[in-house]
This record gives structure tokens, sequence and C-alpha cells, in this order.
């Protein structure tokens, strides 16, 4: 889950009251965000995928307001004014093949009370969260905050060429050369791809033509830095949706409108303008229904206890005929329908487990015929004496290798070589927990019945799940004819009879392997395990294995009746 | 591995008047080693000498000297020595010449001084260089300084150093003559020392005094033959030692998370759910875009599920696929005129559907599910194996248990699911239950159920929700729907009290069995 670090006395400020860690893990725990502990001045929040906006003080407190006696209702969006140049994005066509979409707005301090340090902290923060999650590690959008006092609009978004560019990074003293920068600079070598293609990269500059940033990779320190004591900072986002921007823009300026900033849109223009701009930083409204909420919840709401939780949830509630008209704020983007105010309200009014409800089930429990069948056997070679398993699917690429080749299906990202394969059979499961045990004394008898993944070209997926029984016998005189007993044995008590003929299977002694056929079907396999096997395992004893396909079992033996 | 073997018993601490004469007690080749003791007189005889006078295994030797020995009849000597052996670094040495020596042979045979470099061409280097030059000076054959030259008045090269000759020693089989040259060579690695102990067993008084019965007189094993035929009539039955160890014998007994599985089934079952099974291997279709996980949904990522290689998946029905398109792309349904949803605000990716990944949750059995069955009522679970890219740890496994279940019908809602969880959690003897919100993207509202483990704390088990509307519409179903994926292996973990979840996959024999190894 997303997590965050926030400066505790931020918060506490901005809730206007301290909490203890006992006081703030109680206050999160209704919500979607968890306490995780404090290290000095710092608290440590975690939140769900879809509740980004309390990963930052200014966030959290308007989250937590109403519930220590602070404001209700909805944030207001004070829309601020403007004079000079109107603030406008002119975009390109050139950067339609990498980045088309951008978006931004102009925020500006409430009187008297500009761009302090922790703000500018805190909305870094925040930024670079963002870029981690919403912009997916910046190639889906990526975020700037420009001193909109010390540049002129509008701002050019293009593609330049690479030996054009020259400016000054922003945790730079000097010049550099688009060139130099893409090849040396850490975040150039890790973001540069999404702002280069060919000789050229993307710019934003100003109307002076003095750059503010190499989109998506690093604002210039002479336009592009803002500073404690900026009134004005223009936030913009580019990416490769509109809609992607949007939702960062708006997750953005949950830090200046929650301290009191009022907003002005950035207008999108030029040739290569995709999206507009009047609402990117705006309240939303989705209709709401006192049906929805009734029955999604299971209980009973009314007009009065809806708009009160609507204002709890921080939005904004006007009664209508059948439920409410309701203003959601643009640092919600998980807001996309009805059913998802309906969530905050049932969470919101809270869900206990003693207000569950079991009623009479309409249907009859059922275990399928198959599954009984597998029990079944299991139970039999519990009662001969194998102890029973429940092992790993993924297998190791060592014993994988032992029993090569098997034609199980390679994981393509494994966490280690311990789980590197998908087992096709119970072999390798059952020969690594045989490994497990050589301090134990001889005979061991190991079984399980369990899943396995076989390449299948007929099915969607390439591949077919089956259930197979396997069964091990590690003893002093262990042989064929025991693996080969105990496969007769499980076949007769479903009424069948198998044939065996021989096979070769890697891993396995030569001459004293099986394959087990009812039906001209293949159901069974049996062998005594090849010595080499064993001393890479260190089994002192010889071993014999045994496997049913009860997939490929039951259709054959099943009642006529069973689904 | 030689099996460990069990303590002998404790030996009784007062004469057992019920115990039958000692003689009687020996099996055969206990009277066969006893005996070739007592014919050797007085001298003790080398244990690896007694299979020869006995025709024993050496085996059976020594079993039967270890059960003399515990029944008094027998004594023990035993010997530690140390023998030397040239080693293969001391061979080479001895066909070669210690460095010394090969030093001493090259500085004799030249007119000239050798410098460093033609102390290399000779074939010494390193250590042997180092302790070529240090010997030869000690012993005053060199001259100090670079470049090598024999000393004035250097001993005569031609007698043997004593290292040279213990070595010749010790490869005859031979004592060594000096002790300090001995020392030289262990430290060089010329020689190796082997440990030896020699046991030497002579009868006790008490077993040169027993009468040793022959097989004629006393009846071991009972067998069929013996029964069929009479024989054991008129002798003795030789008695055993009824205090003595016996071979282990195991069981079987179910592995208990396996158990507890079948148990948790049992409880769905009888709260009226239908089983339902799907595909381990999944294509992403199913295992998330039907689900409304958007595309690039940071779960989805090569973080989170794993690929594989070398299988490919195919696309679902059509229908179906654009059906799903349009609800991630914010489109109306086919037949529609107003979308359901504004969507992800991105394109729908087909080439993305039919990637191929481990199921990471069960939830798409339930997505197969509702596609066979859109008509309610419905109560359907999956209980089975799901895979996720995790950090291994106490709680977080890659191979996983799920419980999936929904619930649908009209008035099916947000209680049901609670009651379900609360009644679950019950029937597994878990009281303690909190509710707390959470986020699924196909679910919502969504919440979380947290049970109480003794030494985990509250730890996160059912999570759940109302399907998305998103999710229900192009899989044609028009009621709500419930549902959850229940980590099943943490609740296990607090049913069965076992704090780290790599328990659960436990196979080692010694739990298997029930400690009865």
């Amino acid at each position: 889950m997303p997590r965050a670090t926030i400066p505790k006395a931020r918060l506490v400020a901005a809730l206007g009251r301290d909490l203890s860690d006992a006081d703030l893990g109680d206050l999160l725990w209704p919500t979607k965000a968890e306490f995780d502990g404090s290290d000095g001045g710092s608290l440590t929040v975690e939140t769900t995928a879809d509740r980004i906006d309390l990963l930052t003080e200014s966030g959290l407190a308007l989250a937590l307001a109403p519930r220590t006696g602070g404001a209700h209702g909805l944030v207001p969006i004070s829309a601020g004014t403007w004079s000079g140049p109107s603030p406008e994005f002119l975009v390109d066509p050139s950067v339609a093949p990498l980045r088309p979409a951008i978006a931004g707005v102009v925020v500006t301090a409430p009187e008297g009370r500009p761009l302090d340090a922790g703000l500018l902290d805190e909305a870094i923060r925040f930024q670079e969260l963002l870029h981690a999650t919403y912009g997916g590690d910046r190639k889906r959008a990526s975020l700037g905050i420009y001193p909109a006092d010390r540049f002129q609009f509008p701002v050019r978004y293009e593609m330049r060429p690479i030996d054009g560019v020259r400016f000054v990074p922003l945790d730079g003293t000097e010049e550099v050369d688009g060139r130099r920068f893409l090849d040396t600079h850490p975040l150039a070598l890790r973001y540069g791809p999404y702002g280069v293609s060919g000789d050229r990269m993307l710019v934003l500059a100003d109307g002076e033509d003095r750059i503010l940033s190499l989109p998506p990779i690093l604002n210039s320190r002479t336009a592009g830095e803002a500073r404690p004591g900026d009134s004005r900072l223009l936030i913009e986002s580019t990416g490769s949706t509109v809609a992607r921007v949007r939702e960062t823009v708006g997750l953005q300026s949950l830090v200046f409108v929650a301290n009191g900033w009022s907003v002005v849109p950035v207008t999108v223009a030029g040739p290569g303008a995709v999206g507009g701009a009047a609402d990117v930083v705006a309240h939303r409204r989705l209709d709401l229904s006192l049906g929805l909420l009734d029955s999604l919840s299971g209980r009973t709401y009314t007009v009065p206890e809806g708009e009160h939780l609507l204002a709890e949830c921080r939005f904004g509630a006007h009664p209508v005929p059948g439920g409410f008209s309701v203003l959601v704020p643009p640092w919600r983007p998980d807001l996309l329908t009805a059913v998802d105010v309906a969530e905050d309200v049932i969470l919101a009014r809270g869900v206990r487990a003693e207000d569950g409800v079991v009623p009479p089930s309409p249907t009859r429990g059922r275990r399928r015929s198959e599954t009984l069948f597998r029990r079944n056997v299991a139970e039999l070679l519990l009662g001969l004496g194998f102890a029973e398993l429940y092992t790993p699917m993924l297998v190791g690429a060592t014993i994988d290798g032992l029993l090569a080749p098997t034609g199980a299906i390679a994981v393509a990202n494994p966490v280690s070589e311990l789980f590197a394969h998908v087992r096709n059979r119970l072999l390798p499961s059952l020969l690594t927990s045989l490994s497990h045990n050589v301090r134990h004394a001889y005979p061991q008898r190991f079984g399980e019945v369990g899943p396995v993944v076989v390449r299948d070209t007929s099915s969607e997926t390439g591949a077919r799940t089956a259930y197979k029984a396997g069964a091990l016998v590690a003893a002093e005189r262990a042989g064929f004819a025991d693996g080969a007993a105990l496969l007769d044995y499980l076949m007769a008590t479903t009424g069948a009879t198998g044939v065996r003929e021989p096979i070769e299977l890697p891993g396995t002694i030569r001459g004293r392997a099986a394959r087990v056929r009812l039906a001209g079907e293949a159901v069974g396999e049996v062998a005594e395990v090849h010595p080499s096997v064993l001393a890479e395992l260190r089994v002192p004893v010889p071993v014999v294995w045994a496997e049913l396909d009860l997939s490929a079992l039951w259709p054959l033996v099943r009642r006529a009746d069973a689904d | 591995m030689a099996p460990v073997p069990r303590p002998m018993p404790p030996e009784p601490e007062e004469p057992d008047d019920a115990a039958p004469p000692i003689e009687l007690s020996l099996s055969g080749p206990e009277r066969s080693v006893l005996g070739a003791l007592r014919a050797t007189g007085a001298m003790a005889v080398e244990e690896d000498a007694l299979p020869a006078l006995t025709g024993l295994a050496l085996e059976a030797v020594r079993g039967a000297l270890q059960r003399l020995r515990s029944k008094g009849l027998a004594v023990v000597e035993e010997e530690h020595r140390e023998e030397l052996r040239v080693s293969a670094r001391g061979e080479l040495a001895r066909s070669n010449g210690l460095p010394e020596r090969r030093l001493l042979r090259a500085l004799a045979a030249r007119s000239t001084p050798m410098g460093p470099e033609d102390v290399a061409s000779e074939g010494l280097e390193g250590e042997a260089r180092s302790a070529a030059i240090g010997i030869l000076r000690r012993r005053g054959f060199l001259a100090e300084g670079i470049p090598f030259r024999l000393r004035d008045g250097h001993p005569d090269p031609a007698k043997p150093f004593p290292e040279e000759l213990a070595l010749d020693a010790i490869h005859a089989g031979g004592p060594a003559p000096e002790a300090a040259a001995v020392k030289d060579l262990r430290r060089r690695g010329l020689i190796d020392v082997d440990h030896r102990s020699t046991k030497r067993w002579q009868p006790s008084e008490e077993g040169r005094r027993a009468v040793l019965l022959d097989d004629a007189t006393l009846v071991g094993s009972l067998s069929t033959v013996s029964l069929r035929d009479g024989s054991w009539r008129g002798r003795e039955f030789r008695p055993y030692d009824v205090r003595a160890a016996v071979p282990y014998v195991t069981g079987a007994r179910p592995h208990r998370y396996a158990a507890w599985l079948r148990e948790f089934e049992e409880i769905l079952i009888g709260l009226g759910f239908e089983q339902s099974e799907g595909p381990l291997l999944e294509t992403e279709f199913w295992n998330s875009d039907v689900l409304f996980m958007p595309q690039h949904h940071p779960a989805r990522s090569i973080h989170d599920v794993f690929g594989v290689v070398g299988v490919d998946g195919k696309l679902p029905p059509p229908e179906l696929l654009e059906r799903v398109a349009a609800v991630h792309e914010g489109r109306p349904l086919p037949g529609e005129a107003t979308p359901i949803t504004p969507g992800w605000g991105a394109a729908y990716d087909p080439e993305v559907a039919r990637r191929l990944v481990l199921r990471s949750q069960t939830t798409s059995v339930s997505a197969r599910y509702l596609a066979a069955h859109p008509k309610p009522p419905f109560r359907m679970f999956s209980l089975d194996r799901n895979f996720r890219v995790e950090a291994i740890d106490a709680t977080h496994a890659i191979d996983f248990t799920q419980c999936e279940g929904i619930i649908g019908g009209e008035g099916v809602s947000l209680r049901d699911l609670v009651g379900i969880f609360r009644e679950l959690a019950e029937a597994i003897g878990i009281r303690d239950l909190r509710i707390r919100p959470s986020y699924f993207p196909f679910t919502e509202p969504s919440v979380e159920g947290y049970v109480k483990h003794p030494r985990l704390g509250w730890i996160e088990i059912f999570p759940g929700g109302m399907f998305r509307p998103e999710v229900l519409r192009p899989l044609g179903v028009d009621v709500p729907v419930a549902a959850w994926g229940i980590g099943v292996m943490r609740l296990a973990m607090v049913s069965l009290g076992v704090s780290d979840i790599r328990e659960l996959f436990e196979d080692d024999l010694d739990r298997l069995t029930g400690g009865a190894r």
C-alpha cells in the first residue's frame, strides 16, 4: 500500500489540536488510512491505493477535521484574479507522439501568507508520491511546480533539438547543454526516455523563452525554482492521457487549496492542444440516490443523516428528489460514479461486525463430485500410511533440472531459483519434501493430492489445471512393485484396472518406469527414482514414486449422474 | 546418514528374579562371538579380526559385541593412535625434490648467482620459493642478499636433509627419525595424520563362565515351517530382552493445514455455497480486466503478479471482450446510449488482455462463474491457490490459498457480506472481528475484516465488498453481488495457533506424524 512520512507538527497545526499516537491510530481506524508508527517528529501513514490524498498532512487534516471538531462540508475552491497575459499553455504538435497531454493551474497565496518552507516541502513530497503512484513513475504523468511571479505566460510546450537546449538544472549551479544533461544527470538517465525522441527533447519554456523545465525530468533553477516567499505558483502536469494529467493536477492542488490558496486554470491552446482547461481544478457533480445507499448498505438512510454524512466526507450535498446532488473535490479522482460516493457515506457511518446478517440461503450447498473423488483418494493414501503433504506448487530450478526435461512452465519473474517453475507433476514437490527429511529414519512414505499445471495448446490459457495423487516410498527395499501396486489399488477402488506400458522418464531408472493407461488414456506414472537424483538430494535409500492423474481418471470412472 | 538410534532402556536397579538365565538370552551371533573371544585364551582380540574368526559380517559382529557388553559378558579396551602418511603434495616433493633441494641443485649447477626470475624459472614460486630460501639460509647454504648464491664454506649439499629422511621413512611405513622434521613436514602439508582407534575385546569373568548353548536347544523366531513340522517341540524358546528398544513404527496423519481446509470447505457448504473451480494459469482478461482493474494498475505490474514463459493465451469471446473494453474506456455498453462509468480514461489493449499470469486472486473464478450463471440467486465459493510476488515472511507467501465467495440476488447488501464474515469467523472459533474500510478496484463499498491473532495482533483476513456495476453489467448480471476473497492461510494461522505462514507447508516427518518418530 502507498505510504508517506509526514511531519507531525504540520498535521497538528492543520488540525488545530495535538494528537498522541494512540489518538491518531483510533482516528484513522475507520478511514482508509492507517497509522504505521512515529519517529521523533514524523508520522508514517499508509493508505489504500485510491486515497492518495490522505498521504499529505493537508489532505489528512481535511479528512480528519470533522472527527476532531473541525470543519465539515466541501472545501471551497476560490477562483483567483489574474492580470497580465492569460495563463496559457501553447502546445506544439511535436509533443503528440511522446507526451501529448498537459494541464495546469496557477495558485495564488492568501493575503499575507506567501509560500513557506513547510508548505513547499509538503508540495514537493506529495509531488514525488504522485509521480510514483498516479504517474506510474513519471511514465504516465509528471508534475512541476514553478514560480509564476518570475516567468511570463504563455508557456510553450514543445520538442526542441537537444543540442540547442541549455539550462541550469534545479540541483545545479552551472548551465549545461541538453546532451550533457541527458548523458550524465541521474534523473535524466532514469526518465530521459520519456522526454526524448531522436535528437529532440521536451521543453517547457516561458513567454521570454526561458526554460522552465525539461519534462518529465527536472525544473530549471533560473526560472523554474519555487522558493519560500513566492505568492503565485504554476502547477502543471504532462503525460500520456488527458485524464491522468488532470487527476494529478487536481491532487497536487489539494496542498494549496487546503491552505487557502486560490486557483486559476491554465488554458491549453496551440495546434497540439488536447483537452480543455476550465474545470481542471473544480468540483464535480455526482448524483446519489437514497435507494442506492440503502441497497448497498442494507440499511435505511434519511435525508438529514445523508446530508450530515456527506458533509463529514467533505462533500457538498444538496437534497433533490430521491437523493442528493453531490459536489466532490478534484483531489478525489477515485470517485467515478455514484457507488463511490455511496461508499464514502456508508463507511463514514461505520460498518460493524455485529450489524451483519446471515439470511437463509436460497441455494443448497454442494461440493463438486470431482472434489469428493479427490478427497477419497487422499484418505486412501492416508490409510496406507502415506504422510499427507501440502506443498508449494512452484518448484526449484535445481530439482526441476534433476528431472529435466519435464515440460514444466517456467515463471518469467521468479522471486528466487527455489520457485522458478510451475510443477506439472507432484514428483518434484515430493522429492523436495523427502530431501527435507534425510535426518529422519527410514522407511518414509509421503503422499499428496494436489494441483499441477500442464501445457495444453487447445486451452484458452495454453495450459490446464490438473489434480494428481502422488506418493513416494523411501525404504531399504523400495522398488517398482511397491509403486505399481499402489496405483493398481487406487484404481481398483474406482472399479478400474489400468494397463502398464514401459516409458522412459528423466530422473528415473531406465527399464523401471511405466505409464498407466485406462481406455487408452494416460492416467498414471510409476518409476524408481534414479540414484543420481537421490545422491543430489542425499537420500540414502531407494525411492519409488507413483502418481495418478485424477483429472484424467475422473471422466473415465465417474458415475453418469455426477456433475 | 545413519538413523539416530533410540537410547537403550535403563538397567534395572535390583536383580530381576523373573529374568531367565543369561545364557538363554544369547542369540546365535552373540554365542559365536563370545565363543571366538574365549577361544583366544587370555589375549584380547581386535574387533576387525572377529569376522574372520566367526564367519559373520563386521556389522553383525559389532552388534553382537555391544549386546554382550551390555549383558556384562564382554569388556573392551580402546587404543587411539596417529598414523603418518605422505600426502599428495608430499609424494610430488619426493619425486621432484623438496623445494630447498631443488634450489640447492640449481645453485650448485650454476657458476653465477640466481636472480628472482631465475628462481621462478626453476618452478619455485610463492610459498615453495619462500620456504626454499628460508631453509637454505637457516642451514647456512645461502649468502646474504639477492641475487642468490652459495655461501662460502656452505655445508655438504649431498647430505640428505632431515625432512627428506623423514619423508622417505614415512613413505616406507617406518618410524620417522626426527620429531622436528615431522613437525615441519606437517606444517608444510607434505604429510597427513590419520587418527585411528583399535578396539580389543575379551570376555568378562562372567562371559568366561557362561554356558554356550547350541541352536539345537533353543528356538529363536517361530516360523510357519516350525509350526508346521513341530520342530519347536522339546526345545526351549530363547527369551528376548523385553525391555530392549524396538524399531520405530509410525502411521500417517492428515496434514493439519489440508485438514483445516477441508473443514473450512464443510462450513461453506453448510452455509449453502456451491463449489466452483477455475484455472491456475489465467489470462489477464479474467484475472484483472473483467474485474475493472485498469490495465495500468500498479498491482498488475511485474512487481505483483507472476508471468510465465513459452505459453500463449487466447482472448475471450468477442462480445464479452467488447463489453469489458467499453467500460474500461468509458463508452456505452453495446446497445445502450449512456456510459455507465467514465472508465479509466485510457484505451483498452486486447494484447494485455490475453497475456498469461499465474492467477493472483480467485475473484477470477467468481467472474467466470457469473459469466456462466448470470441469473440469481447464487452462493458460490472457491477454495484454491493463488500466486503473488511477495517478500516471503511470517505473514506473506507467494503460493497462498484464498477463499473466494459471492452471494448474489435481490436485496443482497453489505450487511450480508459482513454477516458471512462473522459466521465464518465464529465457525472456526474466532470471536474478535472488526471491520474497516478498504479498497479493491472491483468492489464498492469495500471493507476488510480484521481478526485478532494472539501474537501478531490484528491481522486483515476478510476482504470484500459489493461488485461494482462495471463488473456486473458486462457479465449480464443485474442484481447486487457481494464478494469476498478471504486470505484463509492467515485465518488458519489464527485458528491453528501458528505464527509463521510457512509452517502451513510443513513437511517435517516428526510434525506430520505427530512426533512419534
